[in-house]
């Protein structure tokens, strides 16, 4: 007769930059309050349900699998978040936008992102989505329709540092893309919606157009020597 | 669970009733006022109010259950049960860089200039461009003897020296090293840990460190200094610890604890333990040695130099009777140390019960645009893999990650706990 599991997993936790910077500014801007799990590195078509071996062996590939050790970079970790579904849900919710790409030609021009989940009822139908803009010298970002007042929205972010500075985000269940004026070139960005319940994520391409100005041309030229 | 909030003036009845998301009903203020003769009346107030918390403890319910029915990807500590924060820990390593626990050579630095070795030598682990400081050797005097000072007396290095580690290590007003023996000596030889080896403090009595006797017999006071400093014939060794292990009461100072130096071996423990050999004193958790001068003239040979306003470098004597001995034997001479780290740790204790955490975003788990499995078992009985817990504060910003060794199932059939170190 074998002994039973009941041992605790007990692992380390590394500060990420995040945590590093907040954790300089004091003791009370770092606090811990929640935590979400996540599955990188797994690839479950490594899930093998014909194991000669039986049912207990259909993951095994996976159990086996070594984990790289965690990053600080909190762009590169929890990207796949793990969620929370009832159990008889045959699909996963996804997250849709009838736009793949968004493109805006004048400065001031307003596009409007209006998110849907798909396959399941209701979802992110309470804490909406979060928008996250990856440059906001192309576009304004502004929420069309906000959640309900007294709601606490999560806001997932897998936004790196190169992009940090300039990110904005916002949450809601629909935004407005405001474009602004681009002088020197065409100027593209990302929108990265993800469901603040369910997890998923969807990107569109963004590209505001270079504003073309009107030259005064002269109505003559007058040559000195006519 | 917070009992839902209203303000006295929303009181319409004499009886207020307040209720919580769990639908505990609690009829406070039993206070009835004269104008409620009607005992009907007084009823149908208390039924009309009783609907409107029975309303808002359903809407409470029903948005809490649409929540949770339409998907979470977070879950919030309960701080009294799942967070246990400052757990101190003490942390032992080996001393010496890459947490070696003993060096069995040491190098002098090129780049170190020549008016700071009057003071001090800065030991190396090694001579490559990536060598690291391991600790200072320096000599001190307390009246400035043995040094060269550049104009009176009183701007000795020794005398520096020594009044340095006079204020850092003896109480106020003390003025005199006294050792194990009693003995005061106005001369001492220091050895200091360098900040990033030492972390917070020496552990005592997990160290030792071994002097070769010099050739100072041989020379007069004065001249045993230069290229006559070298290890003499006798191959005698005096080997090193402090006697933490065999005192019951520590001594504390100003300084922290502080233990005599004496000689012995870590694993034989003190020589002579009934009357030991008296070295010097040792302040773990300044990271400080101080040896008497007199006990190494004495005892190895040193031959301190303590002319007035003579360059006697008496600093690289200590140097050259350690690395001495080290070359002697490096394997029963090198000199160990360990250093110890209190780490302050907070432990969250992440509970996933089995209804949780059951489905994925990972794009393998599903297949196509619409969402579909790609595991067609999985429908009905998902299984997926926990790698990364992340933590999080009220503004989802990521503060701390970590990372299981190995993946861990999760399904509808089992539950996980997991406890998640962090260090500050």
């Amino acid at each position: 007769m074998g002994y039973l599991n009941n041992s605790t997993i007990t692992v380390d936790a590394i500060l990420t930059k995040k945590g590093r910077e907040l954790l300089a500014r004091g003791k009370d801007e770092f606090k811990i309050t929640q935590f979400s799990l996540a599955d990188d590195e797994i690839d479950y078509d490594l899930w093998n349900p014909a194991h000669p071996l039986g049912s207990d062996y259909y993951g095994i590939i996976i159990e086996n699998m070594p984990l790289v050790e965690a990053t600080a970079d909190e762009s590169n970790v929890m990207r796949y978040k793990l969620v929370t579904l009832p159990k008889k849900t045959a699909r996963i919710p996804v997250i849709s936008v009838p736009q793949s790409s968004i493109t805006l030609t004048s400065p001031g021009q307003t596009f409007v992102i209006t998110p849907t989940t798909t396959n399941f009822a209701s979802g992110n139908a309470t804490l909406g989505y979060t928008a996250i803009l990856s440059n906001s010298d192309v576009a304004t970002l502004q929420v069309a329709t906000p959640v309900a007042a007294g709601v606490s929205p999560t806001v997932p972010r897998f936004i790196g540092d190169a992009e940090a500075a300039q990110t904005i985000s916002a949450v809601g269940f629909s935004f407005n893309i405001v474009a602004k004026q681009q002088l020197v070139s065409d100027v593209s960005a990302t929108i990265t919606i993800i469901g603040n319940e369910t997890g998923g994520r969807s990107t569109i391409n963004l590209t505001v157009k270079k504003t073309q100005l009107a030259t005064a041309l002269a109505t003559s030229i007058t040559n000195a020597n006519d | 669970m917070a009992i839902i909030n209203r303000t006295a003036s929303s009181l319409t009845s004499p009886f207020d009733v307040q209720a919580n998301v769990d639908g505990v009903v609690q009829v406070v203020s039993p206070t009835l006022p004269l104008s409620y003769n009607s005992s009907l009346q007084f009823q149908n107030e208390v039924e009309i109010r009783a609907q409107q918390i029975a309303s808002e403890i359903i809407k409470a319910q029903a948005r809490q259950s649409q929540i949770a029915a339409s998907g979470r990807v977070f879950t919030r500590f309960d701080v009294s049960t799942d967070v246990i924060e400052n757990q101190k820990t003490y942390v032992t390593t080996g001393l010496f860089s890459g947490n070696a626990a003993s060096i069995s050579a040491m190098y002098t630095g090129s780049m170190q200039s020549s008016g700071s070795k009057q003071y001090y030598y800065e030991i190396f682990n090694n001579t490559s461009a990536t060598a690291e400081p391991q600790f200072s050797i320096a000599w001190g005097h307390q009246y400035g003897s043995g040094s060269s000072a550049a104009g009176t007396l009183n701007d000795s290095p020794s005398r520096a020296i020594y009044s340095q580690y006079k204020l850092l290590l003896l109480e106020p007003g003390d003025t005199t090293f006294t050792f194990g023996n009693g003995e005061n000596s106005t001369e001492i030889y220091a050895l200091n840990f360098n900040r990033a080896r030492i972390k917070d403090k020496l552990d005592p009595g997990n160290w030792q460190l071994s002097v070769a006797e010099l050739r100072g017999g041989s020379y007069p006071n004065n001249s045993f200094t230069g290229s006559n400093v070298t290890v003499a014939n006798s191959n005698k060794v005096i080997s090193l610890i402090d006697d933490s292990g065999q005192t019951q009461q520590t001594n504390l100072t100003s300084a922290g604890r502080v233990y005599n130096i004496v000689s012995g071996s870590i694993t034989g423990g003190v020589y002579n333990a009934t009357a030991p050999k008296y070295y010097g004193l040792v302040y773990p958790d300044m990271g400080i040695m101080i040896f008497n001068g007199n006990a190494f003239d004495a005892s190895a040979s040193f031959n301190s130099v303590t002319g007035s306003n003579i360059a006697g470098d008496n600093a690289w004597k200590l140097f050259t009777s350690i690395s001495g001995a080290m070359s002697l034997n490096a394997s029963t001479n090198a000199f160990q140390a360990r250093n110890e780290e209190t780490v302050t740790s907070t432990h969250y204790f992440v509970r996933i019960k089995n209804g949780e955490y059951n489905f994925s975003n990972n794009p393998s788990f599903v297949t196509g645009s619409v969402g579909e499995f790609a595991q067609p078992t999985f429908i009905g009985d998902p299984k997926v893999y926990i790698t990364t817990i992340g933590m999080y504060n009220d503004r989802q910003e990521l503060l701390a990650v970590a990372k299981l060794s190995q993946p861990v199932q999760k399904s509808f059939n089992n539950e996980a706990l997991v406890k998640v170190k962090l260090d500050f």
